[in-house]
C-alpha cells in the first residue's frame, strides 16, 4: 500500500527545504514511518523514488539509524534508559516492575533487554542509550513522549495504565 | 553557601515553558544581534575571541578562532548547530532549547553574520521532539518580527539587508551524530560516519563548503558578549582560560539533580555536590565522579577539591568536556559501572574503524565475563592492552572515550575488580586443578 497524499506532499515539501535533495531523505523516511509504523522495502523504495534517489540510499539509512525500523514494531513502544545515571537511581528496578505489571518476559543481556505483551501491542525495551533526562530518572520514552520521574510504585501504576490505554486505542484503530 | 550569581543562559531556574519573543525582547533580547550588525563581521569574531569563549560541546576549542578559520570571499558558508546532545548525563542543551530558544537563535544569527552564513542548520537529536517544536516556533516568531528571513528587516553595517534562514533538523538516534563530521554526513543524507581530516569543516564541511559546527551552549553565550561587551563577559569566571558562565549537569547519587549555571572556576566539585546537589541521598560518602558524562576518566573522592573549570578538572586527571557530572556513592561497584559505560560505546561505535569496532566488543566481552564471576587476574591486563590498542588509533574520539571508564576505574578502584576475582579465582583454581589432574 502506498503512502498517503498527505505524507507524499510533506516529503515534497522537505525536498524543497534544502540545497541538496539528499538531505531530505532522513526526514522523509521519518515521515513515512510515522504513517506506516515501520519501513518496509516497498516504503523505502517509494520514498527514494519520490526524492529521486537510488533505493540503496534509503536502505543504507534505514539500517543505520536506531529510530528507523525495518521490521514491524508494536504500536506502543516503551524504551527505558538503563545508562549509568539512570541505573544508579533505580532504572533497572523500574523496568523490572513495569515488566511485571504488564506480564512481560524480558530477554537479553545486561543493559539491553526486550520483551512484549502477549497480544503484541506493547513492546518493552531496556537500552544503554541516554535520552537526556538523567535528572528526572528513572525514565522511559513511550513513542515520542518522555515519561520522567518514575520513582514510586504509584508512578509506575500510572505509566502502565497509560500504556494500556494506548494499546487499546491502537487495537480499536486497527479494527 | 551557594554563590551570589545571576544566571544568564538559563535565567529562570525551574521554568519549564518556552520564553516567547516579547518576553525575550523585554529583557534586552536581540540587542546583541543589533550591536553585532553595526560592526564589521570580522570585528564580531574578534570580540568573541577576546572574550575567551571556548566551545561547550566537549573539546573546548576557542570559538572566535574557529570562526576566523572560515575563508572570506563569495560562495555559501554554513553554520551548523550541534544539538545532538547524547552524552550520558547531559541535558543542558535540551533546557536551553526548550526554555530559551531565542537565546540560541540570537547566537546563531550573530555567528552567521560573523562568518557570512545565510543558511544555518540546527541538528537536534531525534528524541528531542519538544525542543525541535519549540525552536521551530521561535524561528517562525523571529521571522515574523523581521529578525530573520531572506532578507530580514535588519540592516548590516555595510548597508545591505541581513539575510538568514534557520533550518531545524531532527536526527534519528545515533550518538555518533554528535561528532561534528559525522553530523555533517548525517545532514547530507548519509550514514553518520566520521570523516578523516583534513580537510577540516572550516574549509570543506557541509556540502563541501566552509562550515562552522558549534554546540548549542556555545552559541547561547554569544549574545551576552555582543550585548554587554568583552569586559563584562570576562568578569564572569576565572580568566584568562576560564571565562564566562557554564551550565553543569548533575545526576546520579545526589539529592537535587539538575542543571546549574555557574561562573567557571568559582566552586569546587565538593561544594557543587554538597551545596547545590544536596549531597548523596544515602548520606554515604562519594566514591567517584564522572565530570564529562561517560567520556572522561573518573575523578576519585580524593580529588573532590578540584575547581569546576577547564584547568581544575584537568588538574584532577580528567576533562571538563560537556560538564556532565555523574556522582557515585561508595555503594557503587566500579566494575559494574565501567561495564555499563562500555556497553554504551560498544552499542554506539559506528563501526568505521577496526580498533573501535572490535576493541569495544572485546572490552565488553571481557567485562561481562568478569561480572559473571568467570574472570582471571590477567583480564585486567587484557582490558588495559585492548584500551591501549584503541586509544589514539581511531578516526574519531569515540574510541578514546570508550577506554577511559575502563582504564580510570582500574587505576583508582582496582580492588573492585579484584573483589570479583577472589570469588572466581577459587572456582577457577579448582578447575585448574582438575585440568592438571
Ligand atoms: C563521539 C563524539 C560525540 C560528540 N557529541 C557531541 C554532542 O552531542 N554535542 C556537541 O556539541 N558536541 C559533541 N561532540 C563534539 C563535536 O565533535 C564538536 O567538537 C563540537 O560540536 C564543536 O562545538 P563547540 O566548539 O561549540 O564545542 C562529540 C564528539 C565526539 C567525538
Ligand atoms: S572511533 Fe569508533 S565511532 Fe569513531 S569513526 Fe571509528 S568506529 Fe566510528
Ligand atoms: S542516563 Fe538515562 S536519560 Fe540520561
Amino acid at each position: 500500500m502506498s503512502l498517503s497524499v498527505t505524507t507524499r506532499d510533506a516529503i515534497t515539501a522537505e525536498v524543497a527545504k534544502y540545497p541538496y535533495k539528499k538531505t531530505a531523505l532522513l526526514p522523509s523516511l521519518k515521515l513515512a514511518q510515522k504513517e506506516k509504523g515501520w519501513l518496509s522495502t516497498e516504503t523505502l523504495a517509494e520514498v527514494a523514488d519520490l526524492i529521486g534517489l537510488p533505493h540503496s540510499h534509503a536502505i543504507e539509512l534505514a539500517t543505520f539509524y536506531a529510530m528507523l525500523f525495518t521490521e514491524k514494531v508494536a504500536p506502543v513502544r516503551v524504551e527505558y534508559c538503563l545508562q549509568l545515571p539512570c541505573a544508579l537511581v533505580g532504572a533497572e528496578d523500574a523496568l523490572a516492575k513495569t515488566a511485571k505489571l504488564l506480564d512481560v518476559q524480558l530477554h537479553g543481556e545486561r543493559g539491553t533487554r526486550h520483551g512484549h505483551t502477549k497480544d503484541h501491542l506493547i513492546e518493552l525495551h531496556g537500552t544503554v542509550e541516554c535520552y537526556g533526562a538523567c535528572h528526572r530518572a528513572p525514565m522511559c520514552r513511550v513513542g515520542d513522549d518522555y515519561k520522567e520521574n518514575l520513582k514510586t510504585d504509584d508512578d509506575l501504576q500510572r505509566l502502565v495504565a497509560d500504556l494500556k490505554t494506548r494499546a487499546a486505542a491502537a487495537k480499536s484503530q486497527a479494527h | 553557601m551557594p554563590l551570589d550569581y545571576q544566571p544568564i543562559l538559563l535565567p529562570n531556574p525551574g521554568r519549564t515553558t518556552a520564553v516567547a519573543l516579547t518576553e525575550y525582547e523585554q529583557r534586552g533580547g536581540y540587542d546583541g544581534l543589533r550591536n553585532a550588525l553595526r560592526k564589521k563581521p570580522e570585528d564580531v569574531t574578534t570580540m568573541v575571541k577576546d572574550a575567551g569563549l571556548k566551545g561547550r560541546g566537549g573539546a573546548g576549542f576557542p570559538t572566535g578562532m574557529k570562526w576566523s578559520f572560515v575563508p572570506k570571499g563569495p560562495g555559501p558558508k554554513y553554520l551548523v548547530v550541534n544539538a545532538d546532545e547524547s552524552e550520558p548525563g547531559t541535558f543542558k542543551d535540551r533546557d536551553l532549547m526548550e526554555i530559551e530558544p531565542h537565546t540560541l537563535i540570537e547566537g546563531i544569527a550573530i555567528g552567521s553574520y560573523a562568518i557570512g552564513c545565510e543558511l544555518a542548520f540546527v541538528y537536534i537529536r531525534g528524541e528531542y521532539t519538544v525542543a525541535g517544536d519549540r525552536l521551530r516556533d521561535a524561528v517562525d516568531e523571529a521571522k515574523k518580527a523581521g529578525l530573520l528571513g531572506a532578507p530580514s528587516k535588519l540592516t548590516r553595517a555595510d548597508g545591505t539587508p541581513f539575510s538568514l534562514d534557520i533550518v531545524v533538523f531532527l536526527g534519528a538516534g545515533a550518538y555518533i551524530c554528535g561528532e561534528e563530521t559525522a553530523l555533517i554526513e548525517s545532514l547530507e543524507g548519509n550514514r553518520a560516519m566520521p570523516r578523516s581530516r583534513p580537510p577540516f569543516p572550516a574549509v570543506a564541511g557541509l556540502y563541501m563548503k566552509p562550515t562552522v559546527v558549534n554546540n548549542v551552549e556555545t552559541l547561547a553565550n554569544v549574545p551576552y558578549i555582543l550585548a554587554k561587551g568583552v569586559d563584562a563577559y570576562k568578569a564572569i569566571g576565572n580568566p584568562p582560560n576560564n571565562t564566562g558562565p557554564k551550565i553543569y549537569c548533575l545526576s546520579g547519587h545526589v539529592k537535587r539533580p539538575g542543571n546549574y549555571e555557574l561562573p567557571l572556576g568559582k566552586v569546587t566539585l565538593r561544594q557543587f555536590i554538597e551545596e547545590y546537589g544536596g549531597g548523596t541521598p544515602s548520606g554515604r560518602p562519594v566514591k567517584g565522579v564522572l565530570p564529562a558524562g561517560v567520556s572522561a576518566p573518573i575523578i576519585p573522592a580524593a580529588n573532590l577539591d578540584a575547581v569546576l573549570d577547564y584547568d581544575g578538572i584537568k588538574g584532577a586527571g580528567s576533562m571538563l568536556g560537556s560538564a556532565s557530572f555523574i556522582v557515585m556513592d561508595d555503594s557503587v561497584d566500579m566494575l559494574w559501572a565501567a561495564t555499563r559505560m562500555v556497553e554504551f560505546f560498544r552499542h554506539e561505535s559506528c563501526g568505521k574503524c577496526t580498533p573501535c569496532r572490535e576493541g569495544t566488543m572485546w572490552l565488553e566481552k571481557t567485562l561481562y565475563r568478569m561480572m559473571e564471576g568467570k574472570g582471571k587476574e590477567s583480564d585486567l591486563e587484557t582490558l588495559q592492552f585492548v584500551s591501549k590498542q584503541i586509544a589514539g588509533n581511531t578516526l574519531c574520539a569515540l574510541g578514546d572515550f570508550a577506554t577511559s571508564p575502563v582504564t580510570s576505574s582500574i587505576k583508582h578502584y582496582r580492588d573492585d575488580y579484584l573483589a570479583h576475582l577472589v570469588r572466581i579465582e577459587k572456582k577457577s583454581d579448582k578447575k585448574g586443578d582438575k585440568a592438571a589432574e
